[in-house]
């Protein structure tokens, strides 16, 4: 089946299996950073943005997204042209091996975008279920406070 | 066949669990669902966040039907209660006004502690009454909440107190009906829900929602219910009785927490032993109750 999507930005008209998973579509569009981890939602490695919502890619059907937007890591920044919050996480040092990278910096975009001065234990909330097995998290915690500064002092783009 | 989607094919295998999967619907309207769900005969599923049927290993599945787009998504009070529509989303749920406003924010105060955000961000209110898991929290809440529900079926509509949903096999009744609404009663008084997990992420390992009435100095009404036992939130109508009548306080809960073990029914599972949830059950409760108390008397207790 044909589904359009909104993906990071762009219009796209692709075709699905129906009982494909969002995951599978966005790694076979190209979207290495989404990554597959447990495949049960319960890692939080293929976090994506769906409708500005923050979602794992593995639960969800392909043909759910149907005329919704969709947006990845790829579509908040790259290495040429990096997110605050990529910035952020390279700057608090909250990136080991970078398997879960991706899915902390769009459960924190979401964060970041509906409160721009989130508490320590806010942001703990909205990582909660997202697994490091690296960090300790307390560097992923310190990095997203810092993007959360440089937001209210407008340094986001 | 395109060789690109022969590849997204050979995925399909790898990543889902759901490998029957032939077709998916998008319905517009209830009528074509159910007709949809009846013409698969067992086969096809309702889907609106789709978490738990991603997660499930259902290899009889052949059909999904969408009903994200049947105007199911809303919660509005009334007469002091509250309707909520099958498919909001937790999160719409928890951040909704009027949800804000049921029982002085009782229901965020659950729903932070249900799973993580981007889990809440999908799954829906129908789709945790559907699914029904007995570890889960909402369901022992919807108990003690006195939570009421509507359903469609192709014989008509129909409602019902989800506590007597439950104890018939309820799966099999919505293999063809769509669930449409859960109704909250409303309660004067204050409702307080407590759970033994070692995060929010985790599953319960108990759980417990306690409602309570105080006029007078003494309790007027009690709602108890105790879930993950490890079966399914139930009420506890002996507590129920004994709390009526008496005046709230640390006498009362440690007469409470005394007669816990000898009394509740809880069992054993993978995650935890009978003998540690008789044993924390009493403290659970108690926690709960005097919470429950505390809120009603403005923290005069």
């Amino acid at each position: 089946m044909k589904i359009y999507l909104e993906l990071n930005g762009k219009q796209r008209y692709e075709e699905v299996a129906p009982g494909e998973s969002l995951l599978s579509l966005l790694r076979r569009l190209g979207m290495k950073s989404v990554k597959q981890g447990c495949a049960t939602g319960d890692c939080g490695a293929c976090t994506v943005l769906l409708d500005g919502r923050a979602v794992r890619a593995c639960t969800v059907f392909a043909p759910q997204v149907r005329g919704r937007r969709v947006t990845t890591l790829e579509g908040l920044g790259d290495v040429d042209d990096p997110h605050p919050l990529q910035e952020a996480f390279v700057e608090a040092g909250a990136v080991q091996c970078g398997f879960c990278t991706p899915g902390m910096i769009m459960v924190a975009y979401e964060l970041l975008s509906r409160n721009d001065n989130p508490t320590p234990e806010e942001v703990r909330e909205a990582i909660s279920g997202n697994l490091c097995r690296c960090t300790g998290y307390v560097k992923i915690v310190d990095a997203i406070l810092l993007a959360a500064k440089w937001k209210r002092e407008g340094k986001w783009r | 066949m395109s060789y690109r989607l022969g590849c997204g094919i050979v995925r399909v295998v790898i990543n889902m669990r759901l490998k029957g999967i032939r077709r998916f619907h998008y319905a517009r309207d209830l009528e074509e669902a159910l007709s949809l769900l009846s013409a698969y005969g067992g086969r096809g599923a309702v889907l609106a966040g789709g978490l738990d049927l991603a997660r499930s290993a259902r290899a009889d599945l052949e059909g999904l039907i969408d009903i994200s787009g049947l105007g199911l998504s809303y919660v509005r009070a009334e007469g002091g209660g509250l309707r909520i529509g099958a498919t909001t989303t937790l999160t719409d749920l928890l951040e909704s006004r009027p949800a804000r406003e049921y029982l002085g924010g009782f229901l965020g105060e659950v729903l932070r502690q249900v799973a993580a955000p981007p889990l809440r961000n999908q799954a829906t209110f129908g789709g945790a009454v559907v699914s029904a898991h007995p570890w889960a929290d909402i369901p022992t809440v919807l108990v003690a909440l006195g939570a009421e529900v509507s359903f469609q079926d192709e014989a008509g509509r129909h409602k019902g107190l989800l506590e007597e949903l439950w104890e018939k096999p309820f799966r099999h009744i919505f293999k063809g009906a769509v669930l449409t609404e859960v109704i909250l009663p409303p309660w004067d008084g204050a409702f307080a829900f407590a759970k033994l997990t070692r995060s929010a992420y985790d599953i319960a390992l108990l759980n417990c929602a306690c409602g309570l009435g105080i006029q007078d100095g003494r309790i007027s009404w009690a709602r108890v219910a105790l879930g993950a036992t490890p079966r399914r939130g139930r009420r506890l109508p002996w507590l129920e009785d004994l709390l009526v009548g008496k005046e709230p306080g640390p006498g009362l809960w440690a007469e409470v927490k005394e007669l816990v073990p000898e009394k509740v029914e809880v069992g054993t599972d993978r995650r935890a032993s009978g003998d540690w949830r008789r044993a924390v059950a009493g403290p659970l409760l108690t926690r709960c109750l005097a919470r429950a108390a505390r809120k009603v008397t403005g923290g005069n207790l």
